[in-house]
């Protein structure tokens, strides 16, 4: 089992409000990541819910079992840190050890000399060295574990890191931000490992992270958080789709969604640009924002589709994807469209057309509400 | 490649100056040792090794080695082990630490020389704060606690403090006493070093990293005695090291204390030996004998350094 639930947290250092009335409930076995900017409280939330940081107020409940009073040592929780705090001065093999023997031996055992002769510590140091062989085995370090964690790459401490997780099973495994220190190969890399590995485990994992590309791809559900509150839970694509409000939808998603001012008619139909939506919205406002990803805009030379006119800026070739930094003519909001390198190379300074793709537009109020 | 023999225009002033401000008094003080040259002669003998053999062999130079070690082998763990104690209190300490931090740091500042003559005024036996604090209590609480009747196996007759309070205020002399007189000057030694420690440990403790601590916790370390196993005492280790190194040296040269309040008595029982290479090579004037302690002093401090060095240096994490 590994339900995790919180209620009503609240918790402040001095006068700034880190969360806010922060409700969640995670189901057992679900990869679920908190994402959000920096500074939002995802890494206090998650200090809160291993017991390393005291909520002001609120109930952390896990396995249905209020642990509010119970200290980080007993909730029987496993984490990998930022910064991995590997212990610097034992080998990746006592690294592993330690959960286990801290938690397995007696005090008797545990004490150096004498506690080789307690005739119990043997059987328990043979079931040590299966599990730490084990946990080398499914991470791929079993070579390194002679070394110490100086001597390691960042991957390998990464993963000596998870080891050390994972070598006792415990109710859930919480990350925070296990792939920050990594290269840009190696995360995208680690990425997979991390699914796989969580499939293999099937034990409840939390995933703290600010990338929302992490959180798109690994998890099962992913909590967008932002200014210590909880904005939208949900499924990965659904968060990226359909964002609850506009705070959502401009932190989730890589480049930048795209906002227009657009005016609201009283029978309900949207304009901006020079551009009619299709759709009608049932809303009072009368002005609104339109907000379109750069993938459901179309740059174009054709003049036959309704469109806005714009100069390009910018344009950054990534390959597979180019992206057009584009400056609309008629006001001055710069704004960023997909476009693919079939269709095409616009140069800067350039005119071009913009043309948004079909019912892809998302309308929300000025004060940032969605409006379905 | 072109060799330029330019690094060697560079390095030649430090070592010339090494050479003539250390290589070569070292050497000179070895050949000294050798012979019966006194300052102010103008010729000397070669003796072979008879300092030596005086050295080893007379009662003075063993007391010297005797009361040396004792300094050095109280001093320095007892010094260490108090200054990490109360890092470690004032790390966990929220106010007032500063406070602390001063009244520890303050015996370092001092001159020890000034504070020697403040010492001797406490430790004097009949005029001192200390025993006549002693004697005033006879009776009472202080009598109770000093005197360790509250240990069980300690009756109230026969303590050290009742005996003294029964036989007209018969407390220890301190420092004019052969049995406590080396005990003191250690004492006075652990004061004035352990503050100095305590500021080192502070500055190591401040770099351990939190989430060590953090992580240790996670893993089950529940008692503190098992996070300073786990995270502390190791990641300590390079103070440590340091702290241990320049403690010794410091207690080997231990001088200002011993001329100001004993002078090596009573019966050469503070005799260390940066106090004996002053008598017999300044005020007695018998440069080769005060050569030859010097030599042995070298000795003592060079093979710390080896061991500091091939021993210790390989079990430390940096």
């Amino acid at each position: 089992m590994g339900t995790i639930s919180l209620k009503n947290i609240n918790k402040s250092f001095g006068s700034t409000e880190v969360l806010k009335q922060l409700s969640l409930d995670i189901q057992d076995g679900e990869f679920l990541t908190l994402v959000g900017p920096s500074g939002c409280g995802k890494s206090t939330l998650l200090k809160i819910i291993a017991g390393l940081e005291q909520q002001n107020s609120g109930d952390v409940i896990i396995d249905d079992k209020n642990v509010n009073s119970t200290r980080a040592s007993k909730r029987d929780l496993a984490m990998v840190f930022q910064s991995y705090a590997l212990y610097p001065h034992l080998t990746v093999r006592k690294n592993l050890e330690t959960p286990l023997k801290l938690r397995d031996y007696s005090f008797v055992e545990r004490l150096p000399l004498i506690g080789n002769f307690v005739p119990s510590r043997k059987e328990k140091k043979k079931s040590i060295d299966d599990l730490v062989f084990k946990t080398s085995e499914t991470l791929k370090i079993t070579e390194l574990l002679d070394r110490k964690p100086g001597q390691l790459s960042g991957g390998q401490r990464q993963r000596a890191a998870l080891g050390r997780a994972m070598v006792r099973e415990p109710v859930a495994f919480l990350m925070d931000e296990p792939l920050s220190n990594l290269d840009a190969a190696l995360r995208v890399h680690m990425r997979s490992e991390l699914s796989e590995l969580h499939n293999s485990l099937k034990t409840t994992f939390i995933y703290v992270t600010h990338d929302q590309a992490e959180a798109l791809t690994m998890s099962t559900r992913m909590a967008v958080m932002i200014d210590g509150e909880l904005l939208q839970l949900d499924t990965p694509s659904e968060v990226y789709n359909n964002p609850s409000s506009l705070r959502v939808a401009e932190f989730v998603g890589s480049p930048k969604i795209n906002t227009f001012a657009a005016q609201i008619s009283s029978d309900g139909s949207v304009e901006f640009m020079g551009i009619k939506l299709e759709r009608k919205f049932n809303t009072n406002s009368q002005k609104a924002l339109v907000a379109v990803r750069p993938e459901h805009l179309e740059i174009t030379k054709d003049s036959n589709k309704p469109a806005f006119e714009a100069t390009v800026s910018y344009r950054e070739n990534l390959g597979s994807d180019i992206f057009y930094h584009v400056q609309v003519d008629q006001s001055d909001s710069k704004i960023i469209v997909r476009g693919s390198p079939q269709a095409g190379l616009f140069s800067n300074g350039e005119t071009v057309r913009i043309s948004p793709s079909h019912a892809e537009a998302m309308l929300f109020e000025t004060s940032g509400e969605r409006i379905r | 490649m072109h060799h330029s023999k330019a690094h060697i225009w560079f390095v030649w002033p430090a070592i010339i100056l090494m050479i003539v401000i250390l290589i070569l008094p070292i050497f000179l003080a070895g050949g000294i040792s050798f012979t019966n040259y006194n300052l102010g002669n103008s010729s000397f003998e070669w003796v072979g090794t008879e300092n030596y053999e005086k050295m080893f062999s007379r009662k003075t130079y063993i007391k010297m080695i005797i009361s040396t070690a004792t300094y050095v082998l109280i001093v320095v763990p007892v010094s260490v082990v108090l200054g990490l104690v109360a890092a470690i209190m004032l790390n966990s300490l929220r106010f007032g630490a500063d406070i602390y931090k001063t009244i520890f740091f303050l015996p370092v500042m001092a001159t020890l020389l000034a504070m020697a003559i403040a010492w001797e005024f406490t430790l004097h036996p009949t005029l001192g704060i200390i025993n006549s604090f002693l004697a005033n209590g006879c009776g009472g609480i202080r009598e109770f606690i000093l005197g360790f009747h509250w240990l069980p196996w300690v009756s109230s007759e026969d303590s050290w403090y009742s005996v003294a309070c029964a036989n007209n205020m018969d407390f220890p002399y301190w420092l004019k006493d052969k049995k406590t007189a080396i005990w003191t000057i250690c004492f006075i030694g652990v004061w004035q070093a352990f503050g100095f420690n305590m500021v080192l440990y502070l500055a190591g403790l401040t770099s351990i990293p939190r989430e060590l601590y953090h992580a240790a916790e996670m893993d089950g370390a529940q008692s503190t005695w098992e996070q300073f196993k786990l995270v502390t005492w190791p990641m300590l280790g390079p103070t440590t090291l340091f702290v241990v190194t320049i403690t010794t040296i410091r207690s080997f040269q231990v001088f200002d204390t011993i001329e100001i309040l004993t002078k090596g008595g009573p019966a050469k029982t503070t005799y260390v030996m940066m106090y004996a290479i002053f008598e017999k090579a300044i005020q007695q004037n018998i440069t080769s004998i005060g050569a030859a302690i010097t030599v042995v002093f070298i000795i003592f401090i060079i093979l710390l350094t080896f061991f500091q060095r091939y021993v210790i240096e390989k079990r430390v994490h940096y």
